[in-house]
């Protein structure tokens, strides 16, 4: 190898030496550049990080990082007061914190979450640690490392419970005052400038008879429908130029009639709606016052009729307050009185009319109209012209709306001529009592002075027979015998027409008689022959009657009975009934029996049938007196030569 | 027996003849005295010495009436203590009363027999002849 060879390649290899060692200079000054700079980055790093931690421990907000499980790994300060628990000690899921109704939705977001890298504008409720529910609002993204594999979660939890409760309330009277207008008794219309309907409800797509819901008519043109909708109206062309008026006013207008065709009557409003100087709007309604346009016309016709009514009758009216004072009459009542309207009217009516006590009875009748009382009663009163008058006053409360008692209204009625009816009734019947006591007596008195000289007529034919003793031949002392049946006849018909005419004028009282024992004792006053038998059927009634008169009733039948029973076995059968209102009894004999044609004729007096010895045909009439007397009736059924039953009814 | 003082106040003629035959044909001797009203009567009871035991009443009369009568006797401190029968045809209910209320000591009906009479009058004055009468 040459040294040319050898010196080039010492210089070659010289020339190498000198580079890498500048190299190795550069490399190393490189390096340190390095070292400088990422001890520098770390810094930075550091100081970021830490930077960014502050940023996440001192947000409002709560910050929560989770691991890709869902445990809970971080909560800032908010976070642990809003969801309560200590990530110190406490072991939290997420799972833990969903509330249970939005668990769906939870898990919805989760997997947006995994998919995309994140949410945005969850809005749910979540649990506290002490189970307390809260509505938030969260943001929340995926954590990646260098190799952009997901290593966690974090989001942003913004507590929203109060703005939520408040939203809802809104939302709730939103919905409230919706519902009210769509409900609402007038008709509503709102529409915008431009005429077009922004919001109605149903009450105006009734009255205006429109077969559609109010929200299919928002943004109609209302210009458009006027023109269809005039013909309700009894004047189309006067609604549609008032109408056109009012809206190129644009002024309130309160209170306009509209005459429909069917007859109702409907009010219409319009009011501009503004709200600071903005328009929002202009408000039509319409109120249907078809009833309180009639009411108060009935009303009116009412009281007109009610007012004719009081001041055409013929009873006197007055009105008065809670002092007696008089506020009102009437025409009659001013006839009645004598006085003027003017002259009663703030007088007590009290002082002005009655007499002999009236006053006091008007008072104490003021006192029952305070307590809330009517009734009627009488006073004598005297009119302005002194003239005694009787009225009849049906007095009532008369109370205002709160129904308190102010007064009473008095209705007056004239009852002088009836009032003296009365009286002379009253004079009458005293009278009849009297002449009927008067005709008792003179009864009396006649039957006595005409039994007296039978006494002496009967004394003296004895004497007669005495004092003639063993002088008398047959035929004297036979007509003797005549004399005396005939005084004892005689004797007989005045005690019966003394009886007859006591019958009905006695006012005895009535009392409960006991038929049984009544006919006990009568079958030991009467004579009753061995061969005759009596039988009641039943236990007779007890009957409210007068004791003295039914047992002549039954004593004159019985001895009817007795004195016309021609058989060898007699029978006498006393049997009732019980009606409603009346006791039916029967007394059957078996006797002579009475022919048909005289059935009527024996109930009328001095009818005797028979012309015997003690029969006055007076004892049938008496018999019929007394039923009359109990509201009774009598009548008999007969077969002659059989028997006859008498059948009576007696009022209970 | 006792015979009895007897006031017979009876404006008719016969029955006082009646009352007068029925005494003596029962042959009792009671001592009669006859008024043939109430005034007379009153006259005859002035003699305060000579008052009689019973009196016999009949209440139909003219003047004064035997209720009338019956009232005076009653009212007086001595005569009131007189029994006084009432024999009269009538039964009328307001008299009976009447007179128990101003106070009588017996209602004898007179009967339409003479021997009814005759029966009756016996045993009211029997009844009285064996009573103890007061003198005033």
């Amino acid at each position: 190898m040459s040294q040319d060879q050898i010196d080039i390649l010492k210089r070659a290899l010289e020339r190498e030496k000198k580079a890498r060692k500048a190299a190795e200079k550069i490399l190393e000054e490189k390096s340190r550049e390095l070292y400088f700079t990422s001890q520098k980055l770390e810094n930075l790093l550091d100081e970021k990080s830490s930077q960014l931690e502050g940023v996440f421990e001192n947000i409002v907000d709560a910050y929560v990082v989770m691991d890709i499980q869902g445990d809970i790994i971080k909560f800032n300060e908010a976070a642990t007061r809003l969801f309560g628990y200590d990530i110190g000690r406490d072991n939290v899921n997420v799972k833990d914190l969903v509330f249970k109704d939005d668990h769906e939705y939870a898990m919805a977001s989760f997997m947006q979450l995994h998919t995309q890298g994140f949410f945005k504008d969850y809005e749910a409720r979540i649990y506290t640690k002490s189970k307390e529910v809260k509505w938030v609002h969260i943001n929340a993204s995926v954590v990646y490392d260098k190799d952009k594999k997901p290593i966690a979660a974090q989001g942003i939890v913004r507590d929203i419970t109060a703005e939520r409760a408040s939203e809802e309330k809104l939302i709730e009277s939103e919905n409230r005052l919706a519902t009210l207008v769509l409900n609402l008794d007038s008709g509503i219309i709102l529409e915008d400038e431009n005429r077009n309907i922004v919001l109605t409800n149903k009450k105006f797509c009734e009255l205006f008879n429109i077969d559609a819901e109010p929200s299919d008519l928002f943004g109609m043109d209302c210009t458009d429908a006027s023109e269809q909708n005039k013909l309700l109206f009894k004047n189309p062309e006067a609604f549609i130029q008032r109408m056109d008026e009012i809206d190129s006013a644009k002024k309130v207008v309160i209170g306009d009639e509209l005459e429909m065709v069917d007859g109702k009557i409907l009010e219409r409003n319009y009011m501009p709606i503004t709200i600071g100087k903005k328009s929002k709007g202009f408000l039509w309604t319409f109120t249907d016052v078809t009833l309180k346009r009639t009411y108060r016309k009935s009303l009116e016709v009412q009281k007109q009729k009610y007012y004719s009514i009081i001041a055409n009758m013929h009873l006197g009216l007055v009105e008065v307050n809670n002092h007696d004072e008089i506020l009102m009459i009437n025409h009659s009542f001013s006839e009645m009185s004598g006085y003027s309207e003017e002259e009663l009217l703030g007088k007590k009516a009290g002082e002005i009319f009655p007499i002999e006590g009236g006053s006091e009875i008007i008072a104490i009748e003021n006192e029952k109209r305070k307590n809330g009382e009517s009734n009627s009663y009488e006073i004598k009163i005297e009119t302005k012209q002194g003239e005694v008058r009787y009225w009849l006053i049906s007095g009532a409360p008369n109370y205002d709306i709160n129904g308190h008692v102010v007064g009473s209204i008095g209705v007056h009625l004239d009852i002088t001529n009836l009032k003296a009816l009365e009286l002379q009734k009253e004079k009458l019947l005293l009278k009849l009592e009297k002449s009927n006591d008067e005709l008792q007596e003179y009864a009396h008195i006649v039957s006595h002075d005409l039994k007296s000289p039978l006494r002496s007529i009967d004394a003296l034919v004895s004497w007669l027979k005495e004092d003639n003793k063993g002088k008398l031949d047959a035929t004297s002392l036979k007509n003797f015998e005549l004399i005396e049946a005939t005084l004892e006849k005689m004797e007989q018909l005045i005690s019966d027409v003394l009886d007859y005419s006591s019958v009905g004028t006695d006012t005895t009282v009535k009392a409960d008689v006991d038929l049984n024992k009544m006919l006990q004792d009568l079958t030991t006053i009467l004579y009753i022959p061995d061969h005759i038998k009596i039988t009641a059927l039943q236990q007779l009634p007890i009957i409210k009657g007068d004791a003295t008169k039914l047992q002549q009733l039954f004593q004159n039948l019985i001895s009817n009975a007795v004195k016309f029973i021609d058989k060898e076995k007699g029978s006498i059968t006393i049997d009732f009934e019980d009606l409603k209102s009346h006791y039916k009894f029967s007394i059957q004999d078996n006797g002579i029996g009475i022919e048909k044609q005289f059935h009527d004729k024996i109930f009328k007096i001095f009818h005797a049938l028979n012309k015997s010895k003690d029969s006055t045909g007076i004892g049938l009439s008496i018999v019929k007196k007394i039923v009359d007397l109990h509201e009774g009736q009598i009548w008999l059924e007969s077969q002659p030569n059989i028997g006859t039953t008498f059948y009576f009814t007696l009022k209970k | 027996m006792k015979t009895l003082n007897i006031l017979l106040i009876e404006d008719d003629m016969i029955e006082v003849m009646k009352l007068n035959r029925a005494i003596s044909s029962l042959q009792l001797h009671h001592k009669i005295t006859e008024a043939n009203n109430g005034e007379e009567a009153l006259k005859l009871l002035e003699h305060k010495d000579s008052l009689p035991d019973i009196i016999l009443l009949d209440l139909n009369m003219p003047k004064i009436s035997g209720l009338e009568f019956l009232k005076i006797l009653k009212a007086d401190d001595r005569l009131k203590y007189i029994p006084t029968i009432i024999l009269t045809t009538s039964n009328n209910q307001r008299d009976l009363l009447e007179c128990y209320k101003i106070g009588i000591a017996g209602y004898v009906l007179k009967p339409l027999k003479y021997e009814d009479y005759v029966s009756k009058i016996e045993k009211l004055l029997s009844y009285w002849s064996i009573n103890e009468l007061i003198t005033v």
